[in-house]
């Protein structure tokens, strides 16, 4: 295989590994005990996992009149929650299908944790739509399915059941997706495997035996997995955001949403993809993997998805204001100036000024300013979604019934209750599977950085075990 | 014949033995046919496979589940043994009644439903309040079945809800044991309406000679009967005739909410007060003179801002301009505030110009202020016009120096018996505490109220009497009208008329004691020879008898005298109220629409509806005032800062050594340096719904030289904040809109004072004019609304065809609200909740704004920054044509009827509340928790005021349900169905009569509740129809008509009339 000639280009996988360096690299997290740091973090997840259920039950057993939604504000945190953990992951889904479909080889080292994330958020995602029901024991109604209850069926004129559509298929999806790259990695644990274990990746790896046939099969279906999934990167926050754009409540009812919520996603999706990486490259060791170089390029995508979502809120106020329409004025000015005026504030200062220090390249590629600035992102998304819904809400057409929200412990509790359920799952995850895609970093191992000749050029081994 | 042997076959198979059949038949109950067919082949072939093993873990699945579910114990289902003739179940029996709870007065028509009274209606046939009902009225019905009702004769424990169970016999003798012919009886009670009652107590009095009646009122008129004691021989209310009054004066009376008769004044008032047109409109003018804003203060053109002292000086300011006017003697008169008086200058001029057409009513309880306020009408010509005495009201009859001199007799150890019933003095005089301590020093004291309170406490014995709803009676609220009570029920409970009591005690020959409802046969017996002679249209005693039952009421002729005016104005003069000067704290005390003097406390739907100004619930709030100085507002104590968030402040108000914490509320329109608070909570003893509400303000009451009870205090002090409250029971922020500035574009006030609430004032929700400028309003109303009409038509959904296909056909329901006909006493409300099942969700619940109501009633501000107009706005669900709710909903729980109503499916409902974030009016209801125990899960009903058995858990409260309405369960959405189930009965009745849907086959709920008639429901599509006349007015729009949702409901806009040179005085 004839390697592209790239004299400036760096390697995407520093430290001169060897394919077997890699291996061991990526696998012996899955077979040595974890450390310290790991199980005090799981210990935590669990924890505020269980606390979380404790909080679903408490909102089943007695009612939704355990939180601070009212009859102004249906909605509030529950939604806030959902519209944020979906968006989060968006960036597994746009790193994994669209970056394929480019060709951006520096995806491999990331791909395989942000696909998991993705799966990870938006089964916390999943989980809001269904506990904010008042009648959650009736959730099956909303799928069109033959029924004795008439058969009554579902109204297809409901954007939430569009988001049902949408976020069931966009996790299948996924789902597929993450296991089809997981395949080929699952063999190599297994044959590495001994015992009980063996037996387990043995039948997690499908019985791959990396015939080139098997390859060929698992590129093809990487392929049309990559093909099915890239548009969902656009309709499924699309769809999230016709909850609120088909309604009539001004400061809802905009046709700016669908753009301005994917945008809103792949920014709040990358931070979390960081936030994420930062603190798993550093526990498990693989620096040469993922890279400052990934960390750069997610950056870039942040401020480039920052800013546009920087644009379409001043686009909003803008629009507002040239609608000459009172409704719409007013629900922008108490946005910014109303009673819930610091969370515009925050989101601002979170989504739209600080993302811009990434146009300095230092910062870019410096790693605990980008790990702060993945949190505060996180933040700041949360913020917008909080402030499309609950502070809209606030304050609609009639003032007679303009009401204030806020949290109750069991609202709370669910939320920290999600942030469990993915840490747990997540940290379950790197000690089972591979977090970086081993035949995928493989692949790339040579066809990006050996022919480099720049500076650090011999930084390593990696031109000897090139040969 | 030949099939002799009776077999039953189903073919010709069957008879031929057809091996194909017989098999068949075999297998016929062995297999599921479905199975069998499907799978023929594979299932003779292999046995079962995985298409068979699907279905069988489907059938399986599917029967565990039937099996786990099916289980529905059904319980207490008892049919009738021999079903009574008047009951045909699932259809509703009226009765004519009469609401009667002291001075309280409402014609009723009660319906029942399997013989339990289920909701009230007004009786129209009645000319006092001709059809009309107040929220007082239509709540009654619930306390019939008030679980704290005391449940039988008995001793009374002190201070306890309990009493020690005894028979009516045991209590009878005990009574008597105690009785003699000389004993010192005093029988303490409030107006007593009915003259058969009082026809009792006479036999009692003749049998006991030394007894009194003493007549008190706890928020009393006495100082108008003694006024007109005075000045014109009879101690009596006057008939006041609002409808006949083209300028109306009230200086602190509450007339439309609570001042002795307000259904009727009401009535009268909106037919004056209503707009039809703007061409050729003509209204009354009312002028308001008050220190807080009460709810007739909020419907008056001008608000004359005073300080409760200053009210003597403000109605002998007011003599003495008019007596210049129209050459009466002028009065030495204190001095009101300069403002006071300039405007009252302009005020007198009005009242001159429409002499014998104008009205000026007080609600000062000060016998020389009434004398003035006597002297005023008379001057002005309205004795005879707007005041007659020919019917004079009945309905305050308590002299508030009698219960004073009861208390020094007490105290002199010369009474040997009280009774009390029908008052609470224990709880509701100025003084409680001496009335309390004076009770010690009484030997026998007897408590015949059904409801323990805090003078029953102090007693000896309950005997207990009927609920009005399970008792015979009568009532003359007026001078010749008079109507009867009769039962709708059996008692509930082992309780006795307390006529019936009373004449047993007299040993009343004339009250036959084996009769199976002794009182009844008193009461028609004194009907049919006393009352029989005054009609002239009935001979006979029977058929008169049966068809005042029928009627409810009845008129009667009585004499009355011819009335002369002979007033003392000078003497009087010297007998009001001083104004106190200086900066000190006045406070004026209120009576509210639904909790009055503290009698209806324990009525849970009473509590949950706001108040129409303070928009609370639940308690007692201090209403202080809000200054503004063209820029920045200030709030007295500067409370109020967090309150559109729901929190407050509270404040310590003290009088003496009195001392209650309050929530404060800022509230427009009150005079600066004054504060408010209402009357009636803070009760002690109560059921549990009254229990830890609010605070005791009768203690701030004071008595005047007269032994008057004056309902303010002078010289209060007001703290600091003391205390902060994260969360009040306030069902509106103080967000208003529309307030002038004096420059041309109205401002928010809001705006200003939080610089970021924005601009409320272009918005569609209130529309609003003056008279002198109603002609251009209209013409700027029509324009808006066409090119409103223009936008909409912009669509690519072609919306006129489908209305044409479907909205025009048949019926098509609406509905008619005038805003300058409503006058916010939020009768409309509570039938809604007696009607709908509406559930009560107690002050937490109504703090986090987790109310139930389907109807509620909005209010507005606009015009002066401190001393605003106000508009009540009726808000329900407004069932558009074009729903927004509808299509958001997933599961199609809430859709479009073709009759244009939009309908709940509860049963469909999963809780997504999306309808709810996405109606523009915010009408829809969620069921946050359980609030009617009908959930899946046992155990998480919410208690609404701390109870152990939570409200409506209880089979007795219950009973109050609406058959024909779903009680909801927990987790799905409600909202106003334009009473859906009276539409079918209506529909149903005129199927089943074989004629055409009348209009007055279906009238909602709050439409027949209102006094005022601000609500008209109908059929849009009867072009002949009540509704179709009043939808043809240039002053009617629809609330956000812009937005395209095509709402049913079209308001009238608010019409004043104000004089604008009196509102340029400052």
């Amino acid at each position: 295989m004839s390697a592209p000639v790239a004299p400036v280009r760096l390697p995407l996988v520093e430290g001169g590994k060897s394919y077997h360096d890699i291996t061991e690299d990526i696998v012996s997290p899955t077979e040595n005990a974890p450390g310290t740091a790991w199980v005090i973090a799981f210990l935590i997840s669990v924890v505020t996992l269980g606390f979380g259920l404790f909080c679903i039950f408490w909102t089943i057993y007695m009612g939704i009149g355990t939180w601070g939604s009212n009859r102004t504000i249906g909605w509030a945190w529950d939604i806030t929650n959902f519209v944020w953990w979906i968006g989060i992951g968006h960036a597994g889904t746009l790193i994994s299908a669209i970056l394929l479909l480019f060709r951006q080889k520096w995806r491999t080292g990331v791909n395989r944790a942000a696909e998991a994330m993705t799966i990870f958020a938006v089964m916390c995602a999943g989980l809001f739509p269904l506990i904010h029901m008042g009648r959650i024991w009736l959730a099956n109604f909303i799928f069109p399915y033959p029924n004795t209850r008439g058969p009554l069926w579902v109204n297809f004129n409901s954007p939430l059941l569009w988001d049902v559509f949408a976020i069931s298929t966009y996790f299948t999806v996924s789902l597929l997706f993450w296991y089809t790259g997981l395949v080929p990695d699952f063999a190599t644990v297994r044959d590495r495997a001994k015992g009980i274990r063996k037996r387990i990746y043995a039948f997690l790896a499908f019985g791959w035996t990396g015939k080139a046939k098997h390859w060929q099969r698992w590129e093809s279906l990487s392929l049309v997995l990559a093909g099915i999934a890239t548009p969902l990167v656009l309709s499924v926050h699309t769809i999230v955001s016709f909850d609120f754009a088909t309604s009539v409540i001004p400061g809802w009812h905009t046709t700016i949403f669908p753009p301005y919520f994917v945008a809103g996603a792949i920014f709040s999706g990358f931070a979390m993809v960081l936030t994420l990486m930062i603190i798993t490259r550093k526990v498990l060791n693989l620096q040469e993997y993922i890279t400052v170089e990934h960390i750069e390029s997610m950056n870039k995508v942040i401020v480039a998805t920052g800013s546009i979502v920087g644009v379409a809120y001043l686009t909003e106020l803008f629009v507002s204001w040239y609608s000459g329409y009172v409704y719409e004025q007013f629900a922008f000015y108490n946005r910014a100036a109303g009673i819930y005026w610091w969370s515009y504030f925050g989101m601002m200062l979170c989504n739209v000024i600080s993302p811009q220090f990434f146009w300095i390249k230092k910062l870019r590629r410096n790693i605990t300013f980008t790990f702060f600035m993945s949190i505060f992102i996180n933040i700041g998304m949360w913020f917008e979604r909080f402030v499309i819904i609950a502070t809209t809400l606030a304050r609609d057409y009639l003032p007679s019934s303009w009401s204030y929200y806020m949290p109750t412990w069991v609202e709370v509790g669910i939320f920290v209750g999600t942030m469990g359920l993915f840490f747990t799952l997540y940290l379950i995850f790197t000690r089972v599977a591979p977090v970086v895609a081993i035949a995928e970093v493989k692949s790339i191992l040579k066809t990006a950085g050996d022919q480099y000749i720049g500076e650090k050029a011999n930084d390593g081994d990696h031109k000897n075990s090139a040969h | 014949m030949k099939n002799n042997n009776q077999e039953v076959w189903v073919g010709i198979s069957d008879k031929t033995n057809d091996p194909e059949f017989l098999e068949a038949a075999s297998k016929e109950f062995v297999e599921l046919p479905i199975v069998d067919t499907l799978s023929k082949e594979e299932a003779l072939d292999h046995g079962s496979n995985r298409r068979d093993f699907l279905k069988y873990l489907g059938f399986g699945l599917g029967a565990a589940t039937l099996a786990a579910g099916c289980d529905v114990p059904v319980k207490r289902a008892i049919p009738y043994v021999t079903k009574p003739d008047e009951i045909v179940p699932g259809v509703a029996t009226y009765y004519a009644s009469s609401f009667v709870n002291g001075g309280d007065y409402c014609a009723i028509l009660v319906k029942t439903r399997e013989g339990r009274p289920i909701k009230i209606e007004g009786n129209p046939l009645s000319e006092v309040t001709k059809g009309g009902t107040n929220a007082r009225t239509q709540a009654c019905v619930l306390s019939l079945y008030d679980t704290n009702r005391i449940q039988g004769p008995g001793k009374i424990v002190a201070n306890e809800m309990q009493s020690e169970k005894m028979s009516w016999a045991d209590l009878d003798t005990a009574v008597a044991a105690k009785l003699t012919a000389t004993s010192q009886i005093r029988i303490v009670t409030g107006t007593i309406l009915s003259p058969t009652t009082k026809k009792a107590i006479g036999e009692f009095v003749a049998k006991f000679p030394n007894t009194k009646v003493v007549t008190y009122d706890a928020i009393s008129s006495s100082a108008i009967l003694e006024a007109n004691q005075q000045s014109f021989g009879e101690k009596v209310i006057p008939d006041y005739r609002f409808d006949k009054a083209k300028v109306i004066v009230s200086v602190g009376a509450d007339f439309l909410g609570t001042w002795i008769s307000p259904i009727e004044y009401a009535a009268d008032y909106a037919k004056n007060r209503k707009v039809a047109k703007s061409k050729g409109a003509k209204m009354s003018r009312h002028y308001q003179v008050e220190s807080g804003m009460t709810m007739t203060g909020s419907n008056a053109d001008h608000r004359i801002l005073i300080k409760p002292s200053e009210q003597g000086a403000a109605i002998a300011t007011l003599y003495n301009e008019v007596a210049a006017k129209t050459g009466g003697t002028s009065i030495n008169a204190p001095k009101v505030n300069a403002k006071a008086a300039k405007q009252l200058s302009k005020v007198a001029a009005d009242l001159v110009s429409a002499k014998g057409a104008s009205l000026v009513v007080s609600g000062s309880n000060n016998v020389g202020e009434q004398n003035i306020v006597n002297a005023i009408n008379s001057l002005l010509g309205n004795y005879g016009s707007t005041i007659g005495f020919a019917n004079a009201s009945m309905q305050r009859q308590g002299i508030d120096a009698e219960i004073q001199g009861l208390i020094r007799e007490m105290n002199g150890g010369s009474v040997d018996a009280v009774f009390v019933m029908g008052a609470n003095p224990a709880f509701d005089l100025p003084n409680s505490n001496a009335f309390q301590a004076a009770m010690a020093k009484v030997g026998t004291k007897v408590f015949f109220d059904g409801l323990m309170n805090e003078t029953g406490s102090l007693c000896d014995f309950a005997a207990p009497t009927n609920h009005f709803l399970e008792s015979w009676g009568d009532a003359e609220p007026k001078r010749g009208h008079l109507s009867l009570i009769q039962p709708t029920i059996s008692p509930l409970f082992d309780t006795r008329q307390v006529e019936e009591t009373l004449l047993r005690w007299a040993g009343s020959a004339n009250l036959n004691k084996n009769a199976d409802q002794p009182y009844y046969e008193y009461l028609k017996a004194s009907w049919t020879t006393e009352v029989l002679g005054q009609q002239s249209g009935f001979a006979s005693g029977q058929a008169f008898w049966d068809n005042a039952l029928h009627d409810g009421v009845v008129k009667v002729n009585r004499a009355s005298n011819e009335i002369v005016y002979a007033g003392d104005v000078a003497a009087a003069a010297g007998k009001i109220n001083q104004p106190v000067a200086g900066d000190g704290v006045e406070l004026a005390l209120y009576e509210t629409v639904n909790i009055g003097d503290g009698k209806y406390a324990n009525n849970p739907w009473l509590q949950e509806l706001p108040d129409p100004v303070l928009r609370t619930a639940w308690g007692t709030y201090l209403s202080v005032p809000i200054s503004y100085d063209g820029k920045n507002y200030t709030t007295f104590r500067n409370v109020g800062d967090d309150n559109q968030k729901g929190r407050g402040e509270k404040l310590d108000v003290t009088r003496g050594d009195y001392t209650q914490r309050v929530t404060a509320l800022p509230q427009f329109g009150q005079m600066p340096n004054t504060v408010s608070m209402s009357l009636g909570n803070g009760r002690q003893i109560v059921g549990q719904n009254g229990k830890k509400i609010g605070s005791d303000t009768f203690p701030y009451c004071s008595l005047d030289k007269n032994g008057n009870t004056q309902y303010y205090a002078a010289g209060v002090e007001v703290s600091n904040i003391v205390e902060k409250v994260s969360a009040i029971p306030l069902v509106q922020y103080f967000n208003t809109m529309g307030l002038t500035s004096g420059q041309k574009k109205d401002f928010n006030v809001d705006e200003d004072i939080l610089a970021f609430q924005g601009s409320l004032t272009d918005r569609t929700v209130i529309r609003r004019t003056n008279l002198d400028k109603i002609e251009e309003f209209a013409h700027d109303l029509k324009e808006e609304r066409s090119h409103h009409e223009h936008l909409n038509d912009q669509t690519l959904y072609p919306y006129e065809a489908y209305k044409k296909d479907f909205y025009d056909q048949g019926h098509h329901w609406g509905m008619f609200i005038d805003l300058n006909a409503c006058v916010g006493c939020g009768a409309c409300s509570v039938a809604c909740m007696a009607e709908n099942n509406v559930p009560v969700v107690g002050a937490e619940q109504v703090a986090a704004h987790h109310g139930m109501e389907w109807l509620r009633i909005d209010r507005y501000y606009f015009g002066d920054v401190e001393n605003p107009s106000t508009v009540y706005q009726p808000m329900m669900c407004q069932h558009c044509d074009n729903a927004p709710c509808e299509n958001v909903c997933p599961v199609a729980a809430t859709n479009h009827s073709s009759e244009g109503l939009n309908q709940m499916t509860y049963n469909r409902c999963i809780g997504t509340r999306y309808c709810a974030n996405n109606c523009p009016y915010k009408v829809r209801r969620f069921n946050w928790l359980d609030y009617t125990t009908a959930d899946i899960f046992p155990g998480n009903q919410f208690p609404i005021n701390g109870e152990e058995l939570v409200h409506g858990a209880d089979n007795l409260t219950r009973m109050v349900l609406n058959p024909d309405v779903t009680v909801r369960s927990r987790g799905v959405i409600e909202k106003c169905s334009f009473c859906v189930q009276r539409i079918q009965e209506g529909k149903l009745t005129a199927k089943s009569e074989g004629r055409k849907l009348n209009e007055n086959d279906v009238k909602s709920a709050c439409m027949t509740a209102c006094p005022t008639g601000a609500i008209t429901f109908g059929d849009t599509n009867d072009k002949k129809g009540r509704l179709a006349e009043k939808l043809d007015s240039d002053l009617n729009y629809i609330v956000l008509e812009e937005i395209n949702v095509r709402s049913s409901v079209t308001y009238s806009a608010k019409v004043t009339n104000k004089d604008e040179s009196v509102d340029a005085i400052s």
